[in-house]
């Protein structure tokens, strides 16, 4: 190792980045419309679903039946309709996802002791919206009917009944049960893959397209000096973007870090080491820059979207993905992400999967030194 | 206007694709790829909740509370704890999603006819998740208590109370895949359609070669026509082979008209081909192009309703999905996939598409053209 040659291969890697602002500017920018998108915008909460009733019965008790469920945070009452059709129509055009329907004899029954049906449609459409709101309307209704048990025992003479148990729910981790408080810092990890993966894996492409890799084999630079120069410059954009994301996501959104701060940079210098190799692996090994951007898409961006944690819980896919999702380094390091950011785990927790990162970054970086030895560097 | 200039722009633009054996097998195994692993990884269906139970009160009551966790389909207790460490080491650890704590007097509390308290710890990180496991917490409770009342006042227990019959209407299975899969079609067909434009044109300016082309008797609109019918033809080749892999494969019904599907296709190439174009306009390099692409697709990607649901986004944000032709592009396929609904439903979205598509086209050409000339 040179640190001359060093120095010249990291001047001229920068010349390119410098000269091509354009991109410079994109891998800053890529990062912030994804912060301000998945902060502001988006949500995988679901709250406030747009409720429609149609009340056959109007009574006193359907009325408190609105009510209580208009209480809840879950539901927003948004209409009272006279007919189940017209409701039906909300439904159909979008405007509610919830038709309840409440039946003619609904007071008459319950007061009667007599069990009564409620049509519930749900708009499934989006499984996972109707998932969630189902297991909402069940739990109220659920609840709704313990109080009437309640009642009606105490109406048998048995005063004073109580419920027998009595959950305490504790969130732990994310308090407030906002996606945005995961997400912001998931978002990190693909923002790494973005500026350290994809980009870089058009670097040794070019090379070898211009032509210029022959200019670089006569050169007596080594393949260590190439490999290391190359990244350099690509890994103090990374390492910005990182830090832009924290102090974003604390400034713009309050997510503050329960973890430790330095424990995070090593962490993410390390995720960001591994997603360069990659980058540089996938650009030796394809030699052009077309192909080298579309196996990038496939092998650094998609799956740190997709198999990572990120938002899709691996614990819900299918055997076989949950094992191609251990060959993905996002997963790890949102591992990491999570324990940071929600968890407040140091070291003695999170070693695992930074070895996990060590290990892929090890391999990969003999993977591209073996390379570049063939080639002649 | 010459078809014979035109042709052969085509032809090159094949041969160029084609001739690099490994591109061939790129253009067939990236759709796949991503179709298989979109279509199975976007599932929320509860299903497998891990639980860890810390039972100090080690009673016939407090284990048939344990055992209504048990015997409901969604949780799983994966783990029976002694101590309060241990309980919070699993959830720390990510080993479990839920902790229950049930208190030594729990059973003795409940005999006297109180309230006992048990502790639920739930691991809120991903809140979604965890809101649904706090509400069906709450269902296997309330089922419970009541049939603990029941047990502790034996008596006739016919009382009024609420039948929730509740119906999942448009996807009555809640199949994650019937509303991923056909998405999966529209993004395929946007990555492909924008990436690859943009490069094709990019191509040419970094290997010099499109000083040779503007010398030839190549008009810069039938340029444009030349360059953009491959990926037209690319784009609906995937387009077809992603949709036999969603009939086939994973079984989605494809219920309404092909015809119609294609013609929605070539109206949604429009805004995707013309942005391609646009940032081939604005883009030196290929690694330019690329980080531009993206710079469009994670918005139009985000912002479609594909994963996030548009109704949970603000108000000023949901006004901005209009502008993004992949949103209507994705009402379009799930609905002829899945409802089946013809045109008489589905005309204002293919109005939108085309006008979104006609400007952002002409557009793209009017300022390509400049570049050109």
């Amino acid at each position: 190792m040179n640190l001359l040659r060093l120095k010249a291969i990291i001047r001229k890697e920068f010349y390119h980045l410098i000269r091509d602002y354009r991109s410079l500017y994109l891998a800053f920018a890529i990062p912030l419309i994804l912060i301000i998108l998945f902060g502001y915008a988006l949500s995988l909460d679901v709250d406030n679903v747009g409720t429609v009733f149609v009340d056959y019965d109007k009574s006193e008790l359907s009325r408190d039946f609105i009510r209580k469920l208009g209480a809840s945070p879950y539901f927003h009452v948004s209409g009272l309709l006279p007919q189940t059709k017209d409701a039906i129509d909300y439904l159909d055009h979008d405007r509610a996802k919830i038709v309840i329907v409440i039946p003619p004899d609904f007071m008459k029954s319950i007061r009667a002791d007599r069990e009564i049906q409620m049509q519930i449609i749900i708009d499934a459409s989006d499984p996972t919206f109707g998932n969630i709101i189902r297991g909402y309307i069940t739990a109220f209704t659920e609840q709704y009917n313990q109080k009437l048990l309640i009642s009606f025992l105490n109406r048998q003479g048995m005063e004073q009944i109580k419920t027998p148990v009595d959950g305490r729910i504790r969130i732990w981790f994310n308090e407030d049960l906002e996606s945005r408080n995961f997400i912001i810092p998931g978002i990190i990890a693909i923002i790494i893959m973005i500026v350290g993966a994809m980009m870089t894996s058009l670097i040794i492409a070019r090379e070898y397209e211009n032509g210029t890799m022959e200019t670089i084999k006569s050169m007596p630079v080594r393949a260590g000096e190439l490999l290391l120069g190359k990244a350099i410059p690509y890994f103090f954009i990374g390492l910005t973007d990182v830090l832009i994301a924290i102090l974003l996501g604390q400034l713009l959104f309050g997510i503050v870090m329960k973890g430790n701060f330095w424990l995070m940079i090593a962490s993410a210098s390390l995720y960001l080491s591994v997603a360069l190799s990659l980058g540089l692996w996938i650009s030796n090994v394809t030699k052009s820059q077309l192909m080298a951007n579309q196996i990038a898409i496939l092998t650094t961006y998609l799956p740190s979207f997709l198999l990572s944690n990120f938002v899709f819980p691996i614990i819900n896919m299918p055997k076989f993905l949950q094992l191609l999702t251990l060959f993905v380094p996002a997963r790890y390091f949102i591992d990491i992400l999570s324990g940071i950011y929600l968890r407040n785990l140091g070291f003695a927790y999170l070693w695992p999967s930074m070895l996990v990162l060590l290990i892929m970054f090890s391999l990969l970086t003999f993977f591209n030194y073996r390379l570049l030895k063939k080639e002649g560097l | 206007m010459s078809w014979l200039r035109i042709r052969e722009l085509v032809r090159k633009e094949f041969i160029q694709l084609f001739s690099d054996k490994r591109n061939r097998v790129m253009m067939v195994i990236f759709p796949f790829i991503q179709m298989l692993i979109f279509g199975y990884v976007v599932n929320y269906d509860i299903s497998n909740i891990r639980v860890a139970v810390l039972d100090d009160s080690k009673t016939y009551e407090s284990r048939k509370l344990t055992d209504s966790f048990a015997g409901s389909k969604i949780f799983h207790i994966t783990n029976n704890v002694a101590d309060e460490r241990q309980l919070t080491e699993l959830l720390l650890r990510e080993k479990v999603d839920m902790g229950i704590k049930i208190g030594h007097d729990f059973a003795s509390v409940i005999r006297r006819g109180d309230t006992a308290p048990i502790q639920i710890l739930v691991d809120g990180s991903m809140s979604n998740m965890a809101s649904m496991r706090v509400a069906y917490t709450a269902s296997v409770l309330d089922k419970f208590n009541r049939e603990e009342l029941r047990e502790l006042y034996p008596m006739n227990m016919s009382y009024g109370k609420v039948d929730a019959r509740i119906r999942t209407w448009y996807n009555p299975n809640l199949n994650s895949q019937y509303f991923f899969v056909p998405a999966i079609v529209a993004v395929l067909v946007m990555i492909t359609s924008f990436i690859l434009t943009s490069i094709a044109v990019i191509r040419e300016k970094e290997d010099g070669t499109m000083e040779q082309l503007i010398v030839t008797p190549l008009k810069s609109y039938e340029f444009i026509i030349g360059k953009t019918i491959p990926y037209i033809i690319l784009s609906l080749g995937q387009m077809a082979a992603v949709i036999v892999i969603a009939i086939y494969w994973f079984e989605i019904p494809l219920v309404g008209s092909v015809p119609l599907l294609f013609l929605a296709t070539c109206l949604f190439l429009l805004s995707t081909l013309g942005i391609g174009l646009f940032i081939s306009t604005i883009s030196a390099t290929q690694q330019q192009a690329m980080m531009t692409s993206f710079f469009f697709i994670l918005p139009f990607f985000m912002l479609s309703g594909f994963v996030f649901p548009i109704a949970n986004m603000p108000v000023v944000v949901q006004w901005l999905t209009y502008l993004n032709p992949l949103r209507f592009f994705l009402v379009i396929l799930r609905v002829i996939f899945l409802k089946g609904v013809g045109f008489d439903v589905l005309w204002p979205q293919y109005l939108v598409l085309t006008i979104l598509g006609t400007i952002v086209f002409t557009g793209a050409i009017s300022r390509f053209k400049k570049r050109l000339d």
